[in-house]
């Protein structure tokens, strides 16, 4: 039998060891390490001298640590990285974003100057007021919809709090309709991740909702068009983006049924632009031509707008603006493939300088004059173009899909206005809507399957791969997408305005578009001390058609 | 006459309307969203049937009439293409299958976008007069 004394020694000799396990694993190599490092950083007497080099700032001793006593551990080291790696794409997001806000700018000068002079002053305050439209209509419920159910993104934290989709169940699977989490920014949205993807969703919804001023300018109500956009911000733009980008039935084509990785759009040539565009369609249809723009045999008229050097210096901030535009959605610029946003960056470049090639040189071909507005076009086409693809292809893609944009654009300008007869005074219909739906199914032809964005896109393992690389099924799911966006975002669009001319009426009076409508609408002309040239004949109102209803 | 007071109002009370609606919606579980709810529907009713009141007094537009059944007859073309988009995604299983009725589809909702409901909003044109 054991004596005391014994029991007494084993208990003292498992202690001791005990302590030494723990001392041993307490200074392992790491703890070592760091404890070297902080004793060799600068002191504060070092950084005192001043750092001109700057090799002496940011040090070990900037890393906060958990517990003052114990000093810095790989602990603190690891949660600095994780907050880094958040941080870097946080400003990324933010800073790109800030970018695509600027784009109104850009918006507004392209819109104004290819409007006539009487009509500056009401056409920027559209451009300038949509803005406070849609942001208002977004906070309120419009981000609900949108990204109330698209918790799940690792490049900002996570975004856990916008955990609400509302799915119905179709043959078996769940399909996303709409988000449910995020009115007003309320409740456990709060969150400083969901506050970053706010900013960036808002800017490219307003974007959106900017482009359908441009297809009704100079005969848009303005009472109308604030009510219009409102609405457009709250529910037409945030219902397609849900299904795009929220994780909605678009985005789970792929892990539902098989089609590539569900529908795929990288930057919003779709959700963006061709939303925008195809409500630009259903406004203008209703509103109807501009008084002059078409002859009784049909024929239209040229109506010049008064600023062409502000088409074209508006062109150029759009083109800036959409270097956030396109790099910026991948959301991030650290880890899980972000690296790509060079690449983005560049097929976005590139598809702007081939959109202006093909729009001009088809012009100048043609018609003899390498036309200026044409040209701002073609630029503006390509870009849109690119902005589904933008991180799914190569440049000689992003080419190829510009050029396209630059010659279809011309096309569609003309299809709009000779066949369709409407009336769209910048071209908003062909740049934003027809380029946009080529923009969505650009991504099923030349995605090239060489994108990583952590592995999956849209919940599928591997990368976007289009048809000429060997996917046909991602070409499908696009067209499933182009179909959509006509079938339904038109449609809602269509209905919708529809029921706003039956109560507040779309179109300003005969005499207010003749007189222009920065005076009636504005009470204040753009151009005061302008001195106004006769119009021609044809946009006088002693037309019989407009003497009729005058 | 162009934009006046009475349509500013008009606006503010829709804005008012809208705001409320949602706030309702956000708080529906409660007692007093539903009320917000009813509130703010009312409100932007309201402001709606006030804007009618205002339309009369505006001036007439050069606007020909717009026939509202060709239009819906557009619509529903518009539509019944993007339905058979969906519904060929569960009627064919195989790619081939699902591209040809997306296709399909697809192409019927152009001939309405771009042909039937243009043609419907044009029928009256002021520029045909």
């Amino acid at each position: 039998m054991m004596t005391l004394r014994s029991k007494f020694l084993l208990l003292t000799v498992a202690l001791t060891l005990s302590v030494g396990i723990m001392a041993h694993a307490q200074a392992s190599p790491a703890d070592t390490e760091l404890k070297s490092a902080t004793a060799a950083a600068p002191t504060t007497a070092d950084l005192q001298k001043g750092d001109p080099g700057g090799t002496a700032t940011g040090t070990i001793n900037d890393v906060p640590v958990a517990n003052p006593k114990t000093g810095v551990t790989v602990a603190d080291v690891a949660n600095q990285v994780g907050q880094n790696k958040i941080a870097v794409n946080f400003v990324w997001t933010l800073i790109t974003g800030f970018l695509v806000m600027f784009m109104q700018a850009g918006f507004a000068m392209v819109e104004s100057g290819l409007c006539r002079v009487k009509n500056a002053n009401h056409t920027y305050m559209m451009n300038f007021t949509v803005y406070a439209c849609g942001l208002f209509a977004y906070w309120i419920i419009g981000f609900a919809i949108q990204m109330g159910g698209a918790a799940g993104n690792g490049n900002l934290g996570g975004l856990q709090p916008l955990s609400g989709e509302y799915a119905i169940h179709f043959f078996g699977k769940a399909w996303g309709l709409f988000g449910q989490k995020g009115l007003f920014l309320s409740g456990h949205t709060y969150d400083v991740g969901v506050m970053v993807i706010f900013l960036f969703e808002m800017v490219f919804m307003d974007t959106a909702l900017t482009i359908v001023t441009g297809a009704a300018a100079e005969r848009w109500k303005f009472l109308t068009f604030c009510v219009s956009s409102v609405l457009m911000g709250a529910f037409t733009y945030p219902i397609f983006g849900n299904w795009a980008w929220g994780g909605g039935w678009l985005a789970q084509l792929g892990t539902n049924i098989g089609l590539g990785k569900g529908y795929c759009d990288f930057a919003g040539s779709g959700v963006v632009h061709a939303v925008g565009g195809l409500t630009a369609l259903a406004v203008a249809l209703i509103i109807g031509p501009r008084i002059g723009k078409f002859n009784r045999d049909g024929s239209s008229n040229a109506i010049l707008g008064h600023d062409i050097s502000a088409v074209l210096i508006g062109c150029f901030i759009l083109a800036f603006g959409w270097f956030g535009f396109n790099p910026g959605s991948t959301l991030g610029a650290s880890a899980a493939g972000n690296l790509r946003i060079g690449s983005i960056a560049v097929n976005t470049m590139l598809a702007g300088c081939t959109g202006t090639f093909g729009a001009m040189l088809y012009m100048w071909g043609l018609k003899g004059k390498p036309d200026a507005s044409m040209a701002g076009n073609g630029l503006l086409a390509g870009l849109v173009a690119i902005t589904a693809p933008s991180g799914f292809v190569n440049t000689i893609g992003a080419a190829i899909i510009g050029l396209v944009a630059g010659v279809l654009v011309c096309v569609s300008v003309a299809f709009v206005e000779s066949r369709m007869k409407v009336d769209d005074p910048v071209g908003a219909i062909s740049v934003h809507g027809t380029c946009g739906l080529w923009g969505v199914l650009s991504v099923g032809l030349f995605a090239d399957g060489t994108s990583n964005y952590g592995g999956a896109w849209n919940g599928v393992n591997g990368s976007v791969t289009g048809l000429f690389y060997g996917d046909a099924s991602q070409l499908v799911a696009q067209l499933v997408g182009i179909a959509t966006l006509i079938g339904f975002v038109f449609t809602f669009s269509f209905v919708l305005n529809w029921i706003l001319d039956v109560f507040l009426g779309q179109r300003v009076s005969a005499e207010s578009e003749l007189a222009g409508l920065d005076l009636p609408e504005m009470g204040q002309l753009g151009y005061p001390d302008f001195v106004f040239q006769p119009e021609p004949a044809f946009l006088r109102p002693d037309l019989k058609g407009v003497k009729a209803v005058a | 006459m162009a934009a006046t007071r009475q349509q500013g109002q008009g606006f503010g009370l829709f804005l008012v309307g809208i705001t409320v609606t949602c706030g309702g919606i956000a708080e529906i579980s409660s007692g007093l969203g539903k009320l917000a709810l009813a509130v703010g529907l009312v409100l932007m009713a309201v402001s709606f049937f006030r804007f009618l009141s205002l339309k009369p007094l505006e001036g007439k537009p050069a606007l020909g009439t717009q026939p509202a059944a060709s239009k819906a007859v557009g619509v529903l073309v518009v539509v019944a293409g993007w339905l058979l988009v969906l519904v060929g995604l569960h009627m064919a299983s195989g790619v081939a299958g699902r591209m040809i009725l997306a296709l399909v589809g697809l192409a019927i909702s152009l001939v309405g976008v771009a042909f039937v409901l243009p043609a419907a909003c044009n029928k009256n044109a002021i520029w045909k007069a």
